[in-house]
């Protein structure tokens, strides 16, 4: 059954999927083409020296594409659901609620993961040619809070879309978008070092959001 | 022979406006039953809170025993359920949706899927929102015939539908669940349609329920007489036996359970003078509409 | 489950309000403190002190000064306007002012607390010391310090064999201990020359590593027993008299003396790193040492030998001890923020509000969710957490609460 679930899912999300993945590498690709463009301008050691000395955040152009595909996955996703009620057949199907549900939002959530995962390795792929593994490291520390936005903006955007009453859709939106404002400060490179684990178990409990708002429109709250 | 369909004690109201107060009613296993009434009368509710998809103010409803609220896996896959409207995931084809939906039910028999598909004069790889409303309905029934549940709960399946397609749904539906023994539960608009599919008739109008028996029943006990009256000022909305009444002019039409000879007593006991007394035989559309009056 | 959903969104919403409320009532309402400018007085002994916020120039014993009688109490910091006005003495203390004197002898160092609590790069460059230009390059790689000492090329990001071995040698054979606590210097070609990089490594022995012609330079510098150094400020002033501010773990201040590697302890105390904005403002004749804390202000005025002449402290009502504070004080139970000026790192700060005048507010909407579930006809022991959290957290649980709707059925 769970094969099923996830054809339906495959379905709504694979161009979503494949498109904002191939963009993420191309995105990194034009990122360390700024890099090279550094280096033989300004040399490595000043490019190295703006970096470790002067706070420039050469990965910065990329801050908001976690969320952007965070967004992307999850409107293709669950707006299918909303309009006429559609989700009413996922929850007819011979399978509890919420497992039919956490099934269809693993499966989102594992695209997303594999997704980044995918773009993450290009970036360090890269990184290990110009960087060493310290300045790596650092880089690493600043852009994973922005890949836990992508996957807070999913998990949020099922809970709002799956809400059957619209004022309660304004309450969430307006949490969760100064939530996720959090993971996207911009400090110092690696000053979100000590955030990081609290940010990941945050993300986390976000996970199951969506059967709040699922509890809801099943019970016919309007 | 026990009821497929059960439903105690079941009110509800949306904020302060009730919707109904202490509805009873039961569907045997292998009867079909239809739920008529007028728009807003709480049709879609109860058929909401059939599915476990809104939870009554009281009262219960139980679906081959269990609590419509927390039905089982079990029983949901004993369950056909067609949308108003026909709603489908029609981001899909008709080849990805029978995929998708085989993959739940272990019983799944493809085979009048595709008979009805055959039917559909459409490219393989048209997806469903792409399709009129007729073919969309041809789609729905077709999954819900592969499905072969036990019981299946139609929300209004005649919506946007035009006579054609209706009258297959109509003989596929009865002819499939006569033979298999089947338990249908059926609201719908048009009600010549349902005169041809429902065993048993489930009138409800604002508040409460008007008639709930078996079809043949309502149709010999409630009957239509017409007259005209000597003095047009007289008026028998009142009286007790009399469910309904239809009054231009002097032109009377009488809607009641009582027999040919109930009324003509009365009329002559009470001194109402009157002429051309005929008993008139009714459709159920025409049932319908006297019983909960015209708009 | 769904429950659980719920209490995890009420959670994440009360850090959220937590955070953004206090935020915006700060927005509005917050009063900037305008910290005193104090400096030591060579020409009466005595403290001047210009109140940015009044807009007047004392001194400790209450006598105003106009801005030019001011500028004139302080001619080594207002040498050149002094210049300008024909002003300045030719002698104060029975010493002949020479230009060149003053400006050699005039330095200025500031150390923020979140300097201190700051990431810090892993890889620096290594100058060379005594090239014979006049200007310094920056070198073609970066050095860090793991297990050994690497040199990295920037260019191939490659590290230099040879480079790095030779010095790993130079440091191992002094006695280094890998890996490293602190790198200290000024990695700028900026400076007037290089000094290379103090160097703590895991023992807490501190070492002076420089390039000199190519070749490593290690010194280790001898510390007194039980002192252990907790940061290190390198410096660049003309008078060469030491290389750098070091702050130990009991919060003193010392200098390590140029060439001859001596600790001097300066005689501060009431330095708290963690919290307090130091700056130090050297000239011929004294060193001010002044450290800000969000209350209050204290300096410290030090001869040529580093002895205190005098000393001053003033300190004023915080944030929480004015109007707005407690206006906060009564609203909000505490303040939730990401950044924190004593910081560069982002965390979760919480400050828990002082006092308990929010308790009142608590009661208050804790009273008014117990009428509203009442009206509702509730079964109160379903909503035992619900109160319960507003209780604890006022303003942010009741908001929460209120989004996030407690009705389940059973």
């Amino acid at each position: 059954m769970w094969k099923s679930i996830i054809y339906k899912e495959w379905l709504k999300i694979r161009w979503f999927l494949i498109g904002f993945t191939a963009l993420g590498i191309l995105g990194v690709g034009y990122l360390f083409l700024t890099v090279q463009h550094g280096f033989t301008f300004s040399g490595g050691k000043n490019y190295w020296y703006s970096i470790l000395f002067m706070g420039y955040q050469f990965f910065n152009p990329i801050k908001y594409a976690p969320l952007a595909g965070g967004l992307a996955i999850a409107v293709a996703q669950y707006f299918p659901e909303t309009v006429n009620k559609r989700i009413k057949l996922t929850f007819h199907l011979p399978l509890g609620e919420n497992k039919v549900l956490l099934m269809m939002h693993a499966f989102g959530a594992g695209s997303l993961l594999f997704s980044y995962l995918l773009i993450f390795g290009v970036f360090a792929g890269f990184s290990i040619f110009y960087f060493p593994v310290q300045m790596i490291t650092d880089s690493i520390i600043s852009i994973v809070p922005w890949f836990l936005a992508g996957f807070v903006a999913y998990f949020l955007v099922a809970l709002v879309v799956l809400e059957p009453v619209w004022k309660f859709r304004f309450y969430y939106l307006l949490v969760g978008g100064f939530f996720v404002t959090i993971y996207l400060q911009s400090p110092d490179t690696a000053a979100f070092g000590p955030a990081n684990t609290g940010l990941f178990i945050l993300t986390a409990t976000l996970s199951i959001a969506l059967l709040f708002s699922a509890y809801r429109f099943r019970k016919g709250e309007m | 022979m026990s009821n497929a369909i059960e439903c105690n004690n079941l009110t509800h109201y949306y904020g302060k406006k009730m919707v109904y107060e202490n509805l009873n009613f039961h569907v045997r296993e292998g009867s079909i039953l239809g739920l008529l009434g007028k728009n807003g009368v709480g049709k879609t509710t109860t058929i909401n809170i059939l599915n476990g998809f809104l939870q009554p103010r009281s009262g219960e409803c139980l679906i081959f025993g269990e609590n419509t609220q927390h039905l089982s896996p079990e029983s949901k896959a004993r369950i056909g359920f067609l949308i108003e409207g026909h709603v489908q995931y029609s981001f899909m084809n008709i080849h990805q949706i029978e995929k998708f939906y085989s993959g739940f039910y272990p019983n799944w028999k493809p085979a009048p899927y595709w008979d009805l598909m055959s039917k559909l004069k459409v490219t393989p790889t048209q997806k469903i929102s792409t399709m009129s409303c007729g073919q969309r309905s041809q789609v729905a029934l077709g999954l819900i015939l592969a499905q072969d549940p036990d019981l299946l709960i139609l929300d209004d399946f005649s919506m946007g539908l035009d006579p054609g397609y209706r009258r297959l749904f109509i003989d596929y539906l009865r002819e499939y669940a006569k033979a298999e023994n089947k338990t249908i539960f059926t609201t719908s608009h048009i009600i010549q349609d349902m005169e041809r599919l429902i065993d048993d008739v489930l009138i409800m109008d604002y508040n409460r329920v008007l008639a709930q028996c078996p079809i043949s029943e309502f149709m010999s006990d409630f009957k239509r007489f017409d007259f005209e009256l000597e003095n047009d000022q007289v008026d028998l909305k009142k009286e007790a036996f009399v469910r309904n009444l239809e009054k231009v002019k002097n032109k009377v039409e009488l809607y009641t359970y009582e027999s040919q000879d109930f009324v003509q007593k009365f009329l002559t006991d009470n001194g109402v003078a009157h002429r051309g007394f005929n008993h008139v035989k009714m459709e159920l559309e025409d049932a319908f509409i006297g019983l909960t009056g015209k708009y | 489950m769904e429950k659980i959903s719920r209490y995890f969104l009420v959670f994440i919403a009360i850090l959220t309000l937590a955070i953004v409320l206090p935020k915006l009532y700060w927005m509005a309402f917050e009063k900037p403190i305008r910290k005193p400018f104090v400096l030591f007085s060579c020409m009466n002994n005595d403290f001047m002190i210009h109140r940015i916020a009044e807009g007047n120039r004392v001194d400790t014993k209450g006598n105003k000064y106009t801005l030019e009688e001011y500028e004139q109490k302080l001619p080594m910091m207002f040498v050149q306007q002094l210049l300008v006005s024909g002003l300045l003495p030719d002698t104060i203390k029975g010493i002949g002012l020479d230009m060149h004197d003053i400006s050699k002898a005039k330095s200025f160092f500031r150390l923020k607390a979140n300097e201190i609590d700051a990431p810090v790069p892993d890889l620096y460059p290594m100058f060379e010391s005594k090239s014979g230009r006049a200007s310094l390059e920056m070198p073609d790689d970066f050095f860090r310090i793991t297990w050994r000492i690497d040199f990295i090329d920037a260019s191939t990001n490659k590290v230099l064999e040879d480079k790095s071995q030779m010095f790993s040698g130079a440091l191992f054979h002094k006695g280094f201990a890998f890996p490293v606590k602190q790198i200290a210097g000024l990695p700028t070609t900026r400076k007037s020359c290089d000094e290379g990089y103090l160097i703590l490594d895991s023992k807490d022995q501190l070492f002076h590593v420089k390039m000199i012609k190519g070749k490593p330079f290690v010194m280790k510098v001898n510390i007194p027993e039980g002192l252990k150094f907790t940061h290190i400020n390198c410096v660049d002033f003309k008078n060469k008299s030491y290389y750098a501010y070091l702050f130990s773990e009991k919060n003193e201040i010392y200098i390590l003396t140029q060439d001859d590697y001596q600790l001097v302890k300066w005689p501060i105390e009431g330095y708290n790193p963690k919290n307090c904005d130091l700056k130090i403002y050297g000239d011929l004749f004294n060193y001010n040492v002044i450290i800000e804390a969000e209350d209050h202000i204290k300096v410290f005025a030090l001869d040529t030998e580093y002895k205190i002449v005098d000393t001053y402290s003033e300190s004023w009502p915080v944030k929480a001890e004015r109007t707005e504070g407690k206006v906060f004080a009564s609203i909000f139970p505490a303040q939730l923020s990401m950044t924190s000026d004593k910081s560069k790192f982002i965390r979760f700060y919480l400050a828990l509000t002082i006092g308990f005048s929010w308790v009142f507010l608590n009661l208050l909407l804790l009273a008014i969710h117990f009428i509203f579930l009442y009206r509702r006809k509730v079964n109160l022991k379903k909503h035992i957490a619900d109160l319960c959290i507003i209780a604890i957290t006022g303003i942010f649980g009741f908001i929460a609460i209120h989004f996030f709707q407690n009705k389940f059925f059973e």
